[in-house]
């Protein structure tokens, strides 16, 4: 790395701070810098992206998260003291799981098959924005060559990860259909996790940051690595949002997706009392004696009808209109000609829908 | 006469089945290197006659079954076909007639409506017809299957166009979905083929690629929402690029019984390539006896058969483990989770053996032919 990060509070005097002001002045750093005032991550959580593009997030993430442990292990091989190691390889556990099928990674895998995604593809990483690699790739190179202290101070962006999370879950689940709990499964977890890994490292940062730079130095380390989550987000917003220039290889909505049949389309036709409505040829409706009721046959599909479906088709000839079925099933049942007619009118859009009626 | 089984427990017994799969024949015309048929064709010499499907027939709609698919091979290429389809209508049993159009069936197809027949679905190999007619092996079949269509729609109809799609006429998808708005069918099916029979051998040579195959989708949901209320379009996904197996014939014993041209009564078409079944005839049982005691629709029926992962899977119930003879086929095992399923540990092994055959040349076509011994190294061994 030789690009420098500035301070980010420029206008704080170089003075030593005390461990309180140090840790208000990295929170600062959130507040102003964390990824959850991203415009993406504000159009994510109010439901304003389409599917492709929470596809297209879920998919870029994901290498993020299949970084993270490569990342801790980085750090980890710098910890010279077994009781460091011991508390940050739970990082690598969480993310790693302790067999196939568990773990962080495995809980982000389902949120990208979840919307849609096909496993072997999010794992092939090959639709992902070079621009998301590059600072993943900037994260886990930042971590091998600082110091240890700034290594730590980095990954404290966790500071500040519930808020997004909460607001991230209830925001998904109340906008997008195609989310449920499970495929959020992931950020469950983080909710207890990501506090616990703060605590300690704000508590090594602050006692390891014992000098004016060094103090700056593990602000400068947190302010970068908020740039790399934010630049995830730039780029995201720029292939995927507007002006939606998507690099040649990144993923093009449509590509990786599990083959699926989709919903059977809608046709809406309306009846009203003059219609005339008809059984087509290949639509019969019959008495099943070995079941006990009655029973649309239709191409390649039964379907089942309720009494009042079977009272009206049993009327339905090809000569009377829907006012002549109303009247007469208004004699049998002493009832309303109007009011059955209100209701059958519906019933024989939704046969027709289904292709089965005609008029 | 078999030996006598223990009845099976309540719990095995699955109601009525709704569907009869009479393969009335196995001559046919068309010679699709794709066909369903098993691989040993049964002759016209040893084919039922009349009288028995008569009778399977009325046992069928006294047992519940309220579809009735006449299919084959050809099924038009029997003598005796309008007189099976007017036992349908007199029985109330709706009759679909799954047919080439080619052969006798044009001349038959008058008669067949006279006594009542319900719906005519009709195959189509491909839309140029060139193309179509390597596909099915015979010269001059797509006008008269053109012939044909017109003649059901004419008739008042309904007719149902079905096209299997593979890597040879998976180009040709946007056509079909235009084909059959033009011949006026009301449904149409994109069935990507299924690998069993003729297809299984003939695998290498059909098996489209992962793009093609998504192409395809795309295409036909543009197609519905274009086409609502005109034209419904059916979609048979490829199970070696789905995620979930399909529920195979509604699950093994639960809705569908398939008669074969000798009256062999299978749970589902490719039953016969499991080994070690016992399958029972018309002509020694009735087809109440055969749904409710031949252990061959006892052998998987429901859930007690299954293994990990089905057995504690919360779809066991939906897809009923996939299919027992693509399992059987692909891992060896029929009691195994087909590895269609993405939770099969053969399931990504499956997709890459289908990913690999895609990207080679194709071989040729081995053509579907009574008395063909057919050679190929997948039915030596389960590839997975």
């Amino acid at each position: 790395m030789t690009a420098q990060f500035p301070p980010p509070v420029a206008d704080v005097e170089q003075r030593l701070l005390s461990p309180d002001e140090l840790e208000a002045a990295l929170r600062d750093i959130g507040a102003r810098r964390y990824h959850n005032l991203h415009p993406f991550h504000q159009l994510l959580h109010d439901g304003k992206l389409n599917k492709d593009q929470v596809r297209a997030w879920a998919l870029n993430r994901y290498y993020y998260q299949a970084m993270i442990p490569v990342k801790d292990a980085v750090v980890l091989a710098r910890m010279q003291e077994a009781e460091l190691r011991r508390i940050w390889r739970q990082r690598i556990v969480d993310h790693d799981g302790d067999g196939p099928g568990d773990g962080g990674i495995e809980r982000w895998l389902k949120l990208a098959e979840g919307v849609g995604f096909e496993r072997d593809y999010v794992l092939s990483t090959k639709g992902i924005l070079t621009a998301t690699k590059f600072s993943v790739d900037a994260y886990v190179h930042f971590v091998s060559e600082k110091p240890l202290m700034e290594a730590i101070a980095s990954s404290l962006t966790e500071m500040f990860s519930p808020t997004i999370i909460s607001e991230r879950v209830s925001g998904m689940l109340k906008n997008y259909d195609f989310i449920t709990k499970d495929t959020l499964a992931y950020f469950e977890k983080r909710l207890t996790q990501a506090p616990r890994d703060a605590d300690f490292a704000l508590d090594y940062v602050k006692r390891h940051a014992t000098t004016p730079d060094l103090q700056r130095k593990a602000m400068a380390a947190l302010t970068f690595k908020c740039t790399v989550l934010w630049t995830q987000l730039d780029a995201l917003y720029f292939a995927y949002v507007a002006p939606g220039m998507i690099p040649p290889d990144a993923w093009q909505p449509g590509e990786g997706l599990v083959a699926q049949a989709p919903a059977p389309a809608v046709r809406s036709v309306a009846f009203a009392g003059g219609d005339v409505p008809r059984l087509p040829r290949g639509v019969r409706l019959r008495f099943d004696d070995v079941r006990g009721k009655h029973v649309l046959l239709a191409p390649e599909r039964t379907f089942d009808l309720d009494d009042n479906a079977v009272a009206v088709l049993q009327l339905v000839d090809g000569q009377r209109s829907v006012s002549d079925i109303a009247g007469r099933l208004a004699e049998t049942y002493a009832a309303d000609r109007s009011v059955i007619e209100a209701d059958i009118c519906p019933m024989l859009a939704d046969l027709a829908q289904k292709r089965v009626l005609e008029r | 006469m078999n030996a006598p089984t223990p009845a099976p427990s309540p719990s095995q017994v699955s109601p009525a089945p709704v569907g009869l799969l009479a393969e009335l024949t196995h001559r046919c015309p068309l010679r699709c290197p794709y066909c369903s048929n098993p691989l040993e064709l049964d002759r016209r010499s040893g084919e039922l006659d009349t009288a028995t499907w008569l009778r399977v027939l009325t046992e069928a709609a006294g047992l519940g079954v309220l579809h009735v698919h006449l299919s084959g091979g050809e099924p038009t290429a029997r003598n005796d076909i309008v007189e099976i389809t007017a036992k349908c209508a007199e029985l109330g049993l709706y009759s679909n007639l799954i047919t080439s159009g080619v052969g006798g069936a044009l001349q038959k197809l008058d008669a067949l409506y006279d006594v009542g027949l319900d719906h005519v679905q009709l195959s189509v190999q491909g839309v140029d017809a060139a193309n179509a007619e390597r596909i099915g092996g015979l010269k001059n079949a797509q006008p008269q299957k053109m012939q044909f269509a017109a003649r059901v729609t004419e008739l008042g109809l309904p007719l149902t166009l079905n096209s299997v799609i593979h890597r040879g006429n998976i180009h040709e998808v946007p056509g079909f979905i235009d084909l059959a708005v033009k011949l006026g069918a009301k449904r149409l099916e994109v069935a990507h083929t299924q690998y069993y029979g003729w297809a299984y051998v003939n695998r290498a040579a059909l098996m489209p690629d992962k793009a093609q195959v998504d192409q395809s989708i795309r295409i036909v949901e543009e197609a519905r929402e274009r086409l609502k209320g005109e034209l419904v379009i059916d979609l048979v996904v490829p199970d070696y690029y789905a995620k979930y197996p399909k529920a195979c014939a509604g699950g093994w014993g639960r809705k569908l019984m398939n008669v074969t041209p000798q009256g062999k009564v299978l749970p589902c078409h490719a039953a016969e390539t499991i080994p070690g079944l016992e399958f029972w005839y018309v002509v020694d049982h009735s087809l109440s006896e055969i749904w409710t005691q031949s252990p061959a629709f006892a052998a998987y029926r429901g859930t007690d058969w299954m293994q990990e992962p089905c057995r504690s899977c919360d779809r066991r119930e939906k897809d009923w483990g996939g299919c027992r003879c693509q399992a059987m086929a692909l891992a060896g095992d029929a009691k195994a989770t087909d590895p269609a399923c993405s939770l099969s540990p053969l399931h990504s092994k499956m997709r890459e053996l289908a990913g690999q055959e895609a990207a080679e040349t194709p071989p040729d076509y081995i053509y579907r032919a009574i008395g063909t011994n057919v050679q190929n190294p997948l039915l030596e061994k389960a590839p997975l």
